[in-house]
């Protein structure tokens, strides 16, 4: 409701307008369920890496991709260094080739950092919402359950590709800038690029949707925490010692249930190189079942995810 | 009812709640578990790695981290620790207290399994029970310096838990074999150190003086400092 | 009751007293004492009344300036809490213990030779016999208060600090908390409590310190400060014989601002209340009106204390 002048008189300095402020329905455009998605996903990648929020919460997440980030930055280093010092193409390559720092080995020596940053920051993703009861806030939105999942989880998805993808990015660079003609160094590189992509995302999804499934169990973050670190702990470990007996079946099987073993597979069979790991390496497992291996843990934890938050009482 | 010590008893009952022990529990149950498969199939000789990875480089911290942090953590997030810090006494009573109460527990869980796991390999590998002793005893020292580092730890930050998986997993895991001089700074060397001596074993980790004394150095300055904090810790926020 | 005497340690002395955090100044050089009675420190909420008490307390350290209770200083002095006794305004107590159990536990903890028999006697005085055995996670806003203050008063001390004690209480148990309260301080005690409820502090408390933005806006008998605010205008209200007369008559006088006339009576604001009590009767028989009413209708709390809040 809106005005009406005070006083219906011409002139003589009568005339106003009161104005009803009062409580008023929106009846404007609304932008819809894609729109709503995209803020949570937006949400969900600034929570991750603490952007928006104070600079404790960023010290783990920035933290952890710098750490990420060392080897790769170590091997450019070295390799910098040869090539200026030895002023020779043939040295900078032999100390390319003796480095320990590959597309192909950046996964083993990372493997820890992306465990614990799943570990520190999936919980605070999930968890917060079930403790502080803001889920029911969501769901009278736009945003089905589903698409509150989906959305989050993609969310930590590009969170950890960030951080797996990382010191790939800096050693691909590093690499072709230092090669002598550019065009020859690219040529070099990019045939790597596409497997480094994939064992990548690969990584990210598998972690991803793990401890999402564990974090979205319990509002209590810090036994998510613990969970998930003891998911990727325990069963290795476990696998070790089984295929150290050489037992065959079983010690296959512990590797096969051990997620962080299917990933060191997964990355020795796709950059078709030798496992880094010596139970992967014992178990002698073909390079497919690791594949498989992965996408059923995928797959399962999705689904627990999915039903967690269709069952979830909000 | 609430006996003698009122922190005690209250850090225990607190600690006690329902889903973290019975966590804990499966937790400190896996080596069994293992041996007790490994033992099915036939093969005996593996017991060191279950003892050396499976219970003191993993089980061990995972259960003094649940342990050291949950003893204080939680009063100092909800605020109830007012209800401690407002009473006569000195402040390191109350943090002795929960020291004794998150070490014990952690021992409690520990070392049975440790023991345990070499009893089922015992009858059929007699020359286990040296290395059974040896690695229980090294874990008891072991999980006291864990938990109590990882108690004070709580007392300075309110993330003590994600630092403490940090120390566990990056200082103790992966750097420690990437710079063997940070060894001498890593409780688990320490307890490996410790273990390896109990034995007689010349292993590749610490020698057993300074096993002991880095221990002793964790505990004894864990306390110090856990009660030299709480001593001077200000209740912030409100209003 | 606030008082100047030096010649005694008042219970609790605060003396330009600061906190600061960075840059936020949450109690700027506040001074005052508080002794036996019972005395409200009045705020609205982020005034600065917890960071305050908590200071009292010894919790807190000041950035600058001195807390003393019972003449020594509060900070770092563990022996203090003895005689002090707190009910802190933060809800949560250990949800698994029993209300029983959580007054022993506290009872031990002051080292009382009778723990059960301190505990059963504040469990009486709070009125929680009935629900002592259940668990405080199963009770309600009111009860975790009580059982708060039973804690707090299980080992009889002699001053009683409480942060906003009232939150979550029905009328019924505020009305028991204020006996209580009183019944401390007519024997001899301490009871410094805060509140941003007006009107229970008026009820209980003899004297108040106002705090505002984390400065003492101002201290004492609410009465007296109200007549120390001169540049205010007292309003009163009268009703006489001939309320016309007497309003006309009533604007001739300089401490008259305003003067409302209605069908009940006159509204008269004036900024000297002296003055106008020596002029109301002279008028009055001057005139030949009778007065029928005179009170005073803004002479409460809560005019104080928006006036004070304004300021």
């Amino acid at each position: 409701m809106t005005s009406a002048p005070l006083g219906g008189r011409h002139g003589a300095g009568r005339g106003g307008s009161i104005y009803d402020l009062g409580y008023r329905v929106y009846e404007g455009p609304r932008l819809g369920r894609r729109a709503a998605v995209a803020a949570l996903l937006r949400h969900t990648l600034r929570t991750a890496y603490g952007l928006g929020r104070s600079a404790r919460s960023k010290i783990m997440p920035v933290g952890l991709v710098l750490l990420a980030t060392l080897p790769a930055l170590l091997a450019v280093g070295v390799i910098v260094l040869f090539a200026q010092f030895a002023q020779s193409d043939a040295a900078a390559g032999a100390a390319d080739a003796l480095s320990p720092v590959r597309y192909s080995t950046i996964f083993p020596f990372t493997a820890v950092l992306v465990f614990l940053f799943s570990a520190s920051q999936a919980p605070e993703l999930f968890g917060r919402d079930q403790l502080a009861n803001t889920l029911p806030l969501y769901f009278s939105r736009a945003i089905s359950r589903s698409d509150y999942a989906v959305a989050r989880m993609l969310g930590l998805l590009i969170a950890l590709l960030v951080l797996v993808l990382a010191p790939q990015l800096i050693l691909f660079i590093g690499r072709v800038l230092v090669a002598s003609d550019v065009m020859t160094g690219l040529a070099d590189e990019l045939p790597q690029v596409p497997t480094a992509l994939l064992v990548g995302f690969i990584i990210a999804l598998l972690v991803g949707s793990l401890a999402a499934a564990i974090a979205a169990l319990t509002p209590r973050r810090s036994y998510a925490t613990v969970a998930i670190v003891a998911v990727f702990l325990i069963p290795n470990v476990f696998a070790a010692i089984l295929v150290s007996l050489d037992i065959g079946l079983f010690g296959q099987l512990a590797v096969l249930l051990s997620p962080a073993d299917v990933l060191d597979g997964v990355n020795a069979f796709l950059f078709d190189s030798r496992a880094d790991n010596i139970t992967v390496r014992r178990a002698r497992l073909e390079g497919w079942t690791y594949l498989v291996a992965a996408a059923i843990w995928t797959a399962a934890s999705l689904a627990v995810l999915l039903r967690r938050y269709q069952r979830l009482a909000a | 009812m609430i006996h003698r010590m009122p922190v005690v008893a209250i850090t225990l009952r607190s600690l006690l709640d329902r889903r973290r022990f019975w966590l804990m529990l499966l937790l400190a149950a896996v080596p069994v578990a293992i041996t007790l498969l490994g033992r099915v199939l036939g093969d005996v000789t593996f017991s060191q790695i279950v003892f050396d990875r499976l219970v003191i480089q993993t089980v061990l911290p995972l259960i003094a981290l649940v342990f050291g942090t949950g003893a204080l953590g939680a009063e100092l997030e909800d605020g109830t620790i007012v209800y401690l810090l407002a009473k006569p006494g000195r402040r390191f009573r109350i943090v002795l207290a929960k020291a004794a109460v998150a070490a014990g527990l952690t021992i409690a869980l520990v070392l049975p399994a440790t023991l345990l796991t070499g009893l089922i390999v015992a009858t059929d590998a007699p020359d286990i029970v040296v290395p059974t002793v040896a690695y229980a005893l090294a874990a008891v020292a072991g999980g006291t310096a864990y938990a109590l580092g990882f108690l004070t730890l709580s007392s300075i930050t309110s993330r003590a838990l994600s630092i403490g998986l940090g120390y566990v997993l990056l200082w103790e895991g992966v750097l420690a074999g990437l710079l063997p001089g940070t060894q001498t700074f890593s409780i688990r060397q320490a307890t490996l150190g410790l273990a390896d001596a109990l034995q007689g074993v010349d292993g590749e980790t610490l020698d057993a003086g300074t096993s002991v004394t880095v221990l002793v150095v964790v505990i004894l300055g864990s306390l110090a400092l856990g009660s030299w904090r709480m001593s001077r810790y200000q209740l912030r926020g409100g209003d | 009751m606030t008082t100047e005497a030096p010649s005694q340690a008042a219970a609790i002395s605060v003396e330009h007293v600061s906190r600061w955090y960075g840059n936020v100044v949450a109690v700027n050089d506040v001074s005052f004492s508080v002794g036996p009675g019972v005395t409200g420190l009045l705020g609205p909420n982020g005034a600065g009344k917890t960071t305050l008490l908590h200071m009292i307390a010894g919790l807190l350290a000041p950035s600058a300036g001195e807390v003393r209770v019972e003449g020594r200083p509060a900070w770092r002095d563990s022996e203090m809490y003895r005689h002090v006794g707190l009910v802190p305004e933060r809800e949560t107590v250990y949800p698994f213990l029993t209300g029983r159990e959580f007054a022993i536990a506290n009872a031990r903890q002051q080292g009382l030779a009778d723990p059960g028999a301190a505990a059963e006697r504040a469990i009486a005085l709070v009125e929680l016999g009935d629900a002592a055995d259940r668990r405080v996670g199963t009770y309600s806003k009111g009860m975790r208060q009580r059982i708060k203050m039973a804690a707090a008063l299980v080992h009889e001390p002699p001053v009683l600090i409480l942060d906003e004690p009232f939150n979550g209480m029905d009328p019924r148990q505020r009305l028991h908390m204020f006996e209580l309260l009183r019944r401390m301080a007519e024997q001899g005690r301490t009871v410094l409590l805060s509140s941003h409820i007006l009107e229970e502090v008026e009820r209980m408390a003899e004297s108040v310190l106002v705090i505002y933005a984390g400065r003492l806006a101002a201290a004492g008998d609410f009465r007296s400060i109200r007549r120390l605010m001169t540049d205010r205008p007292h309003v009163f209200h009268v009703r006489s014989t001939d309320d016309r007369r007497l309003a006309s008559e009533l604007l001739r006088l300089d401490c008259v601002f305003g003067v409302e006339l209605d069908a009940k009576g006159l509204t008269v604001r004036t900024a000297d209340l002296g003055q106008l009590t020596r002029h109301l009767p002279r008028i009055a028989k001057d005139t030949g009106i009778s007065l029928r009413e005179l009170r005073p209708t803004d002479d409460s709390l809560e005019s104080v204390f928006a006036y004070l809040v304004g300021r």
